[in-house]
């Protein structure tokens, strides 16, 4: 394998990962590259195709699942679903989502409804080259068959409802709306557990919504001003098998013993933001601010532990997390064109409880729950969206085609101190990577419905897996029946994730 | 226009200082825990299940045996007499005091005409946990290839019985020498058969064993399905193993927690000194696997002490002796290091008095052979350093490549060293007093 195509790092694991189909007002927080398939995009979007822009550039399909005021904006009531399938290269993962969702209004009242159901595949390490084949230990006498990996596809469940109401004269619409999501497969989770045997997911998330739209008609254009709050609560439980060796003095020989782990992972998040969009002198012209202030403690995060990753221990945390974006647009015709700039500071204190009193190398005692150790992360991200389109009417036909074309590009920069209040020890690193997302769609526009295709890969990050090696390395020095363990290097591997999304539109009458 | 570019400008400088791309910084020190987990994860090292089951009834013999000096030609020293529980079953000499000697642990004297014993005893702590080889030479082991002098009929798969089996056939451990009489002035019967005669010598213990009712007993409890004509030193042997697996796997220590996943079972101290035994210290070249050793041989620079064994005496060549392979020369059995810390005095000959002396040596192989100072010896066994040049010279000569560069450790290196050596001490072995029985079916006393 080229050097370029191996990601060797030395951090963490994902601090945490946002469980929500509209991430738009949730800022997510990521410290190592790993590749985390794009289960989430389960909605259908406008400007998906377009990089993803939206803060100069309404998306008409989007919009409603980030923020319910913007329901208001329906003139009709619709049908919607957007089949989407994403897979990650070197097949290392992959899943499907079947979504169906219903968007309506009577009078000044409008709501909504979406069910989604969806499949993920199991996560594997990238299959490059030759692929070892792990040869299990003996049971003890009597020991249970231990349960080898499950390469079974698991199902998600989520449940989107949603209401609202217009007050024409002041041009004002309030919505709320509730995301419910039974999980039991988070994409690359079953990757973050070196050796285990198979990780078991259960969870849930929540996502609660309020929004507000105000909209000020003018001559070039509307202005708008979006307000949102949300409240998300993600909890899930990551039941880890092992197979452990051990040595059985009475067989004399080694055996495998089953251990198993459960690992809670829980977040909690409250975020607001504040979306003003407002025409610019030019004609088509318009710009937009958008300020998301995020709030999440962690209650427990995962222990992962991702072989070569110096994993950072912790347990609870809590981090304050920013979002500045600005984004200039040009609606002309046929023609749209957009592109947003976020800049995205955040900062993250988490912290590893000590489960037993535990001697410092100063010779004090850390009591049952004091902090062992401490981590601080300043981030400075940045996320940039560029997307041009264009519609063409055929002629002499009512239907349309429309292109779309863009780049996302988000860069992950951080700096970690950590205190080891045992080892009374510090370290700091700093680090930093891109993901960089082409994108591109497809619009059908017939009288009767619309049709679009949309598509986007991400490059940039990595999955773990075992690098290729001609030669196993690293046999342990022992005579007897003592089994060799091969060691190859282990690292971050670049893959790629692809995801394609067709989306349907119908007006019910 | 003008106007509102302006954010945008900002913007895009907050992007170009944040797209700042820095690459992953492979400097970062990884925790203790990391760095340890990660090198016990290339050794082998895994934790000791559970021993399994023993009959009670096996154990209750195995017992009996361990601790009755009848199984000696002159009834005057069991096995427990150099593998004593009050000493975590050896006995705190340097070199073993055999039949004739007086007196119990570091305070045995040598008998009248005797000699030592050419080896320290080694704990029986954790004898039975599945050692490829055993005896400082490995002449027993498990895969059935013996030197052609140790004629024992090993159709066992279990190696620790075969063991006990020996120091009955031994005359200056357990057997005596031709003319001896026993603790009564009776005549050692033993001691008269000839060497080449193993199987006579272990009938001969088997006949004094079963004309005693309590042992007849106990062997039909232990045998249930075998008659007492079919009964052999073999059954003795087996029972002896049982109690060993029974009462002396001692595998619960820190450090076990610690393989067993609890990042807390070791102190910062212990961490930083297995990081050392399993990096830089390279202990683990010989001591890994889940026996952190037993599973190899090496010349590791002991000092030579005692009357020395086979065509070698006055030295011990170890493994040499057995071995036509001059690669051998003075390369004795790696010891396993689970509760080493309690079964002092060190290496085949039991030089070195405390872990601290043993790490010190290893810190500088070459200069602690060359400046050994035998006052360090009991005054018993002083005599029998040999520390001329040539023999120096000799040892130094095939000496374990891994240990021919100086390691430089520092004190405060070798300290955690030590510390990391205490941790895999099980607290259970620091008291092994309740398996000493009140009495022997024998009668004889049991100390």
């Amino acid at each position: 394998m080229s050097p370029s195509g191996l990601r060797v790092v030395c951090l963490a694991a994902p601090l945490f990962c946002l469980v929500s189909p509209a991430r738009a007002q949730l800022i997510p927080i990521k410290t190592i590259p790993i590749a985390q398939g794009d289960q989430f995009q389960i909605f259908p979007s406008n400007n998906l195709g377009l990089g993803g822009v939206s803060i100069a550039l309404p998306d008409s399909l989007g919009d409603p699942f980030s923020n319910p005021a913007t329901t208001a904006r329906l003139r009709a009531s619709r049908f919607f679903s957007s089949p989407t399938v994403y897979s990650v290269s070197d097949k290392a993962g992959g899943g499907r989502s079947l979504p169906f969702a219903m968007l309506t209004r009577r009078a000044n009242w409008y709501g909504g409804l979406a069910l989604v159901l969806q499949q993920v595949d199991p996560s594997r390490p990238p299959q490059r080259g030759f692929v070892g084949v792990a040869v299990d230990a003996p049971l003890p006498p009597g020991g249970s068959p231990i349960p080898g990996p499950d390469l079974r596809a698991h199902g998600n469940q989520y449940a989107f409802g949603m209401i609202g109401r217009s007050w024409p004269g002041s041009n004002l619409s309030v919505g709320a709306s509730a995301l419910w999501t039974g999980l039991h497969a988070l994409d690359g989770v079953d990757l973050l557990y070196t050796g285990s045997r198979r990780v078991d997911q259960s969870g849930h998330a929540i996502d609660f919504r309020m929004g507000a739209l105000r909209e000020w008609p003018g001559e070039r254009g509307a202005r708008s001003l979006e307000a949102i709050i949300v409240h998300n609560r993600f909890a899930a439980t990551h039941t880890v098998l092992y197979a452990d060796q051990f040595w059985d003095p009475g067989q004399q020989r080694f055996v495998a013993q089953a251990r198993t782990d459960h690992n809670h992972d829980q977040t909690n998040t409250w975020g607001a933001q504040l979306d003003y969009r407002m025409p610019l002198a030019a004609r088509g012209w318009q710009i937009g601010w958008a300020l998301t202030v995020n709030r999440a403690t962690h209650p427990k995060l995962p222990n992962y532990d991702i072989t070569n990753v110096a994993v950072i221990p912790w347990d609870p945390g809590r981090s304050y997390a920013y979002n500045l974006g600005v984004g200039l647009s040009k609606v002309l015709g046929p023609a749209t064109f957009g592109v947003d700039a976020i800049y995205e500071p955040i900062r993250s204190y988490t912290w590893a409880d000590a489960v037993a009193p535990t001697a410092t190398m100063g010779g004090d005692t850390i009591p049952v729950g004091g902090k062992t150790i401490e981590n601080w992360f300043r981030f400075s991200n940045a996320v940039l969206r560029i997307g041009a389109g264009r519609e063409i009417d055929l002629e002499g036909s009512p239907k349309a085609i429309g292109l779309q074309f863009g780049l996302m590009v988000r860069s992950i920069n951080y700096r970690l101190q950590q205190a080891n209040n045992v080892e009374l020890a510090r370290r700091s690193l700093r680090t930093g990577w891109i993901e960089w997302t082409p994108t591109w769609g497809i619009t059908l526009r017939f009288p009767e419905l619309e049709l679009r295709y949309r598509g986007r890969v991400t490059k940039g990050a990595g999955r773990p897996g075992t690098q290729s090696v001609g030669v196993v390395q690293g046999f342990a020095v022992s005579s007897g029946d003592i089994l060799a363990a091969p060691s190859g290097p282990l690292s971050l591997i670049d893959v790629n994730t692809v995801t394609h999304q067709i989306s349907l539109s119908l007006p019910l009458h | 226009m003008t106007v509102s570019v302006k954010p945008l400008c900002v913007a895009a400088l907050l992007l170009v200082a944040a797209c700042d791309e820095t690459p992953p910084t492979a400097s970062f020190p990884e925790s203790l825990d990391a760095q340890l987990r990660r090198s016990i994860g290339r050794w082998s090292v895994v934790p000791i299940a559970e021993p399994p089951w023993q009959d009670p009834a096996l154990v209750a013999l195995g017992r009996a045996l361990m601790f009755d000096k009848i199984l000696s030609g002159n009834r005057d020293i069991s096995c427990a007499t150099c593998h004593e529980p009050a000493l975590h079953a050896t006995d705190g000499l340097p070199l073993a005091i055999g039949t004739g000697g007086t007196g119990t642990g570091t305070a045995r004297t040598l008998g009248p005409g005797r000699s030592f014993v050419p080896r320290n005893a080694p704990s029986l702590l954790n004898s039975a946990i599945g050692l490829s080889y055993v005896f400082w030479d490995g002449r027993l082991n498990r895969f059935g290839q013996q030197p052609p002098e140790v004629s024992v009929p090993l159709d066992r798969s279990n190696v620790i019985a075969a063991q006990a089996m020996m120091p009955v056939l031994n005359r200056r451990e357990m057997r005596g020498d031709p003319g001896d009489v026993d603790v009564f002035g009776n005549p050692n019967e033993l001691a008269q058969l000839p060497d080449s005669q193993p199987t006579q010598i272990w009938a001969a213990v088997m006949q004094r064993l079963l004309a005693i009712p309590a042992y007849d007993s106990l062997f039909s409890a232990a045998y249930r399905d075998l008659p007492q004509f079919m009964l052999t030193f073999g059954q003795a042997a087996n029972a002896i193993a049982a109690f060993q697996m029974d009462a002396l796997m001692k595998t619960n220590s820190p450090f076990d927690h610690y393989l067993r996943h609890d990042d807390n079972a070791l102190s910062v101290e212990e961490k930083r000194g297995g990081i050392l035994f399993f990096t830089r210290a390279r202990c683990v070249s010989c001591h890994n696997g889940p026996f952190l050793g037993g599973q190899s041989f090496s010349n590791s620079g002991a000092p030579q002490l005692g009357p020395g064994v086979g065509q070698g005496a006055p030295l011990d060549l170890g493994r040499g002796e057995l071995q036509n392979n001059a690669g051998y020369r003075f390369a004795f059995r790696v010891p396993p290091l689970r509760n080493v810390e309690l079964t002092a005095p060190y290496f085949h000959n039991g030089t070195f008095p405390t872990l601290e002396s043993v790490v010190a040596h290893y810190s500088d192989v070459a200069k602690s052979l060359r400046e050994f100072n035998p006052a360090t010896l009991p005054a018993a066994v002083q005599s029998s350093y040999h520390g001329d040049q040539a023999t120096i010279d000799d040892i130094l000569k095939t000496l374990d490549f891994q240990l021919r560069t100086p390691l430089q450790l520092t004190e405060t290196e070798q300290h955690e060293l030590v510390a990391f050596l205490k941790s895999l001490t099980d607290p259970r072995a620091r008291d092994l007093s309740g398996l000493v029985p009140a009495s022997v079916p024998s009668g004889l006393p049991v100390r």
